[in-house]
This record gives structure tokens, C-alpha cells and sequence, in this order.
């Protein structure tokens, strides 16, 4: 056993962690990371991101947006339309806003290009000082043209570069596996290594849960491989299993993380944003007959205006849908080939194509069919106030703004600094307390049990029965999010997924090596998740609009209650 | 499919320090493949290679179907 001390502990060293530890190191307490791969390449930005929403306080109040504005468009009138209506936190969102420039300004000290000689006729047009470079602004998630197209593929690389510089304490291949509580407070956290299988305790005076927005692998995944996901397919709700076995409050979407993609993707959902946003300006939606369905996918509002240009395709049998760009001029597919160049898991499609013979001036790349309000199953998030606290003394967390996934990369790199500066401030002003031995002996057998077991099942096969159980459950919660929609449910056929999970939980799995070992971990993680998920939908009371859904454990057992949220920046005409 | 090794590498082994699922490992005979139903298919391997000495073979369910749809 290694045991470690350490002032501010962050699991996981994506984007979120990776801020989280620059800006803690600041305010001079210690830091270390505990991350599951690498953080030069590691999480959702792992190779890379090629788009960063902002408000500028020097281009956009004179185009009349103010972050109000902003916010409220993003709650209300996004791509995703009122049935997003109550499912942000505003003042999430708003501190997001407000926090945008500075987390540019300094991305840009650090040695990541934002600013251009050249920018081109789709960019907006705005005045800079005499020889100034300029950014590469584009509409994408919001009205507001705010979206900033830059040069981050190795922005993983700048940012490991950032908290080496600051002596952060990393350490690479090593899965945090538990929250360490003493009295009520979160004291630290147990991991192990997935190379050596060294089991470790990180004592902490406080802890930022920075492990990625997304629960992989708890559902069927769409083309029959878990390993084909728009995030790191290891990012398997690690985070929120640990949180809610420390009684952590989690935000639960028990029904319909539907996926938002419909064809937003590529062709079994692969490849993050490559088929839409990142295809901007080049690229249009096609049928089959080669008609224009939709023109700059990439833009919020055509998606959501042209719907019915799509249902009609449809209906009279124009299917599969293409990205066609080859009607785009040539500069404007280079522009999108420099977008795909940096954008995470878009490089290799360059690279693919090279092999392939494929050339976006030549080939319409088919996109993913998905029907509309598909229900994927639930989703859980760490509960945060504004300071990035959760209910847990000592426990911060960095979570997509309650659930509001168009967010993305400015919600981890804006919320992980906050935290970093809340947990080093908690840190400045409190000691270390010991966690238990006893608890941590506990928590070593359960970590270590599945490569000490002499037998047991393999994690794959654990896994996929996993989500048999998943699927079984969708189909009882029959309906979608938004609230109100849902059918009436089997509490019978409910009940009956919470046994399963149960017995799925009491089986052993036989890690042949630490590799494994974490991968059963994970398996482990996600029933724990699966479980909470399930439990929520048994609850007599639901998620609604107005409320956030909060479950955590109290005696063993989910409690479950509604939260009313403040809308802070109504809907103008309710205003 | 799996990370393919060309001659061009000289088992810097960067590769294995950074890939997002954990799935290669050093060995005497370069980069070894020690997981490879979980490669995620990233590029990050290729990215960091130092001599290119890295190609990606997606899977049929990963690889872009196309048309040509121009007359």
C-alpha cells in the first residue's frame, strides 16, 4: 500500500482536472492528480477540440448580447428547444459565461493559438486594434456568434506542460477508486494502478471529482462496440459511483439521456462532432437524391427550423442522409479539414480518408439515421452550487452544468479552474484528517477482490449483462424525458432490474491482470450507477420541469427529492 | 483494428505511455497490441509518434461509408 498526503486531490486529468490543478497550484498548497491514462492525451479533449464558445466583453455587448442574454439563449432557445427549458443551471451557466475570457486569455499564454492573420468571410466581422490578429468566430450552439475555431488538437499537451511547470504531483495510469470520509467530510481517496496493481491512499484536505461527463458502457452501445464512443470509452461514472457511495448528492436523468446526436454523427455514431460542427462552413445535409436538407448543420438554428425538410426526406424514402461538401468552395473545405485536423477523433478521419482514397471534395460521407427522442437510458451528474461544492465537506465537483452537454470543453475548463480555487482556499484554511484503517482495509478488498479471487466471471461478461439489464429496464420506463411524457411504468418489471442488478453485483469477477482489475472496477462503478438509475424510476415522485431530480444514499439506500430551480434569466416573454 | 507498427518506429514506446484505454504495452519486439478489443481508434498513437511509424485500420462499423453524389 502507498500512502500518500496531499492539500487539493483531483481525479481525473482531463480538461476539468487539468484547470482544476493550473489554478489550485496558484494559491501555493499542493497538488496532485490521479488520472486513469495520461493527461497529455487523456479525456474527451484528448485529441483535441476545435471549437470554444466565449463572450467577449470586447465584441459582443456592442452587438447587444450581454451574458443574460446569453444565457437565456442557451437555456431556452438552443439547439435543443424548450424541452431544455429548466434542465440548466443558470448560474452555472452564467458563471461559465463570465469565466469564458479569461480561461481564452490564458490558454493563449500558455502557447495555444486563438488568433489569426487570416480569417475569412464566414468568420464575424469586428474591429481589432490596428495589426492585431484576429479570432475565427462562427455561430454554433447559440444565437450569438460566440464559437471560437482554434488550434487545439495538443491542448491536452499545453495544459500537462502547465501543471508539470507548477510542480502538480501526477499520477498517470492510476484509477481513483473510492472516497475516504471521516465525520461527514471527504478526507481523500484510494486508486490503484492499472499497470502494477499497486493499491494507493491519497490523504487530502480536499478532493475535486474531475472524471469526465459520461457513464460509457451502462447501456447497449449503438454499433455493437463499447469501444466506439464520442468520449474516452473508459469514462465509465467512476466519479459518481464514488460520490454516491460517500452519500454524495447525485443529479439523476432517469429516463432519456437521448442521445442528441440524430445526425449530428457519422454513420453508427462515430467520431465526435465531425459530421456537424466540425464540418462548418463547407458542409450541408443531404438525402439520398443529393437535395439540401439542411444547410450549415453546424448552426444552431437550421437544425431545429429545417426538421421537417428532414421528416419529409423521410417519408417519401430519401434515405440514408449524407455531409456532402462537395458543393463547397475550396477554401471553405479547407477550412473544415483544418477544423477535423483539431478536433477530437477527427484527425484520423483525415488520415482514414487518405487511406481510403476519400475526399470530401468528391464524397458524400453518410450520417447516422437516428430517430428522435430514442431513450438511451439515464444519466448522473455530481450536484454543485455555484462555489463547486457538493453536499460533501471538502468535496468539490466540476459537473456539466446539471446536465447541459452542449456546453462541452468551456463548462470543464471554466467550472474545473473554479474548483481548483475552491478546494485550494478549503485546503489554506483546514488540516488533514485521518481516514479510518478499517475503511480503507475495506475498501482495498473490494478494489483489489476481483485479482485476488481464484475464480470468477470475466468484467466483459459482467458487462454485457449489465446492460441486458439496462435494456430491460428502458422498456419499463416506457416514454422520454422531458417530464410529463412518460407512460405509465412497471414497478413490477422495475423491481425486478433492481434484484437482477443486485445478483449481478454479488458475482465475483476474476481480473487476470491491473489492467483488468481497473476495467472490473468500472464494471463495478457502473451497477452502482445502474442501481441508482433504476431506483430513481421507482420513485413516486419524478422528475419534472422547475426541479432538479437529487438521489443519494442515506442508510444504504437512495433517498430521492425535488429541487425547485431558480430561473434566474426567465424566457423573455415571461418575463 | 488495432494500432499498426511500421518499421519506421524505434520503440521510444510513446505510444504506450499515452493511449487513452490502456491497450499497448513495451516489449522486446517494439509496441505490443495487449488489449486489442478496447482500442478506442483515438489517433492518439499516431498523433505523438515521433518517426509516423503508426497506422490506424478502423473497423468496418467505424469506417466513413460514402458516395459519390456529384454528376
Amino acid at each position: 500500500m502507498n500512502i500518500h498526503s496531499t492539500d487539493v486531490l483531483i481525479l481525473g486529468g482531463g480538461l476539468a482536472g487539468c484547470m482544476a490543478a493550473i489554478n489550485a497550484a496558484e494559491y501555493g498548497v499542493k497538488v496532485t492528480i490521479v488520472e486513469k491514462s495520461h493527461i497529455e492525451r487523456s479525456g474527451a479533449a484528448g485529441t483535441g477540440n476545435d471549437h470554444f464558445w466565449h463572450y467577449n466583453p470586447d465584441i459582443h455587448p456592442e452587438r447587444g448580447w450581454t451574458i443574460p442574454d446569453m444565457v437565456r439563449d442557451i437555456s431556452f432557445e438552443g439547439e435543443y428547444g424548450k424541452t431544455k427549458a429548466g434542465l440548466m443551471d443558470q448560474e452555472l451557466l452564467e458563471i461559465v459565461a463570465e469565466g469564458t475570457m479569461e480561461a481564452v486569455n490564458n490558454l493563449e499564454r500558455w502557447g495555444i493559438q486563438f488568433k489569426y492573420d487570416k480569417i475569412f468571410p464566414w468568420n464575424l466581422e469586428y474591429d481589432a486594434p490596428e495589426g492585431e490578429k484576429k479570432y475565427r468566430i462562427v455561430p454554433q450552439f447559440q444565437s450569438a456568434w460566440d464559437t471560437l475555431n482554434y488550434d487545439g488538437r495538443d491542448i491536452k499537451k499545453i495544459l500537462a506542460e502547465q501543471c508539470n511547470k507548477r510542480g502538480v504531483e501526477i499520477f498517470n495510469r492510476t484509477s481513483a477508486t473510492g472516497l475516504m470520509k471521516n465525520n461527514g467530510t471527504i478526507v481523500g481517496a484510494t486508486a490503484v494502478n492499472m499497470r502494477t496493481g499497486e493499491f494507493h491512499v491519497f490523504k487530502s484536505k480536499a478532493v475535486v471529482m474531475a472524471t469526465g461527463m459520461d457513464q460509457w458502457r451502462l447501456f447497449k452501445p449503438y454499433s455493437g462496440d463499447w469501444f466506439n464512443s464520442q468520449s474516452p470509452p473508459t469514462i465509465t461514472g467512476d466519479g459518481e459511483a464514488m460520490a454516491i457511495r460517500a452519500g454524495a448528492e447525485v443529479f439523476v436523468l432517469q429516463a432519456g439521456k437521448t442521445s442528441n446526436a440524430g445526425f449530428q454523427y457519422f454513420r453508427n455514431l462515430c467520431r465526435s462532432s465531425g459530421a456537424a460542427t466540425t464540418s462548418y462552413p463547407a458542409g450541408r445535409y443531404v438525402n439520398s437524391e443529393g437535395e439540401t436538407m439542411i444547410r450549415h448543420p453546424a448552426v444552431r438554428e437550421p437544425l431545429r427550423k429545417h426538421r421537417e425538410n428532414v421528416e419529409a426526406s423521410i417519408r417519401d424514402g430519401k434515405t440514408p442522409f449524407y455531409l456532402d461538401m462537395t458543393m463547397a468552395s475550396e477554401e471553405e473545405i479547407a477550412y473544415a479539414e483544418w477544423s477535423y485536423k483539431n478536433e477530437g477523433l477527427c484527425w484520423v478521419i483525415l488520415e482514414i480518408m487518405q487511406d481510403l482514397g476519400l475526399d470530401f471534395r468528391e464524397d458524400a460521407f453518410e450520417l447516422d439515421l437516428e430517430a428522435a427522442g430514442r431513450l438511451t437510458g439515464g444519466f448522473l451528474a455530481l450536484w454543485i452550487n455555484t462555489d463547486c461544492e457538493t453536499n460533501l465537506k471538502g468535496l468539490y465537483a466540476c459537473s456539466p452544468v446539471q446536465f447541459a452537454g452542449e456546453v462541452a470543453a468551456p463548462t470543464a475548463v471554466v467550472l474545473g479552474w473554479r474548483a481548483g480555487e475552491k478546494a485550494a482556499e478549503h485546503a489554506s484554511k483546514n488540516s488533514l484528517i485521518e481516514p479510518s484503517s478499517a475503511q480503507i482495509n475495506e475498501e482495498q478488498n473490494r478494489v483489489l477482490s476481483p485479482i485476488e479471487s481464484k475464480e470468477g466471471h470475466p468484467w466483459q461478461e459482467v458487462n454485457k449483462e449489465l446492460n441486458n439489464i439496462m435494456e430491460e429496464y428502458t422498456g419499463y420506463v416506457a416514454g422520454w424525458s422531458p417530464p410529463g411524457n412518460r407512460d405509465e411504468i412497471s414497478m413490477q418489471g422495475l423491481q425486478n432490474c433492481v434484484e437482477q442488478l443486485e445478483v449481478l453485483s454479488s458475482r465475483n469477477m476474476k481480473a487476470g491482470d491491473p489492467h483488468e482489475l481497473v476495467r472490473c472496477n468500472e464494471v463495478m462503478n457502473l451497477i452502482d450507477v445502474g442501481l441508482m438509475i433504476v431506483k430513481a424510476a421507482m420513485n413516486p415522485d419524478q422528475y419534472e420541469a422547475g426541479n432538479w431530480f437529487i438521489g443519494k444514499i442515506i442508510d444504504n439506500e437512495p433517498v430521492f427529492e425535488k429541487r425547485p430551480i431558480k430561473i434566474k434569466y426567465p424566457p423573455k416573454e415571461e418575463a | 483494428m488495432p494500432p499498426i507498427f511500421t518499421e519506421e518506429c524505434i520503440s521510444c514506446f510513446k505510444c504506450a505511455e499515452i493511449c487513452p484505454c490502456d491497450v499497448l504495452r513495451e516489449s522486446d519486439e517494439g509496441p505490443r497490441v495487449a488489449y486489442p478489443d478496447e482500442c478506442w481508434h483515438c489517433g492518439a498513437c499516431m498523433m505523438d509518434c515521433p518517426t509516423n511509424a503508426i497506422r490506424l485500420d478502423l473497423p468496418l462499423w467505424m469506417r466513413p461509408v460514402t458516395k459519390r453524389l456529384k454528376k
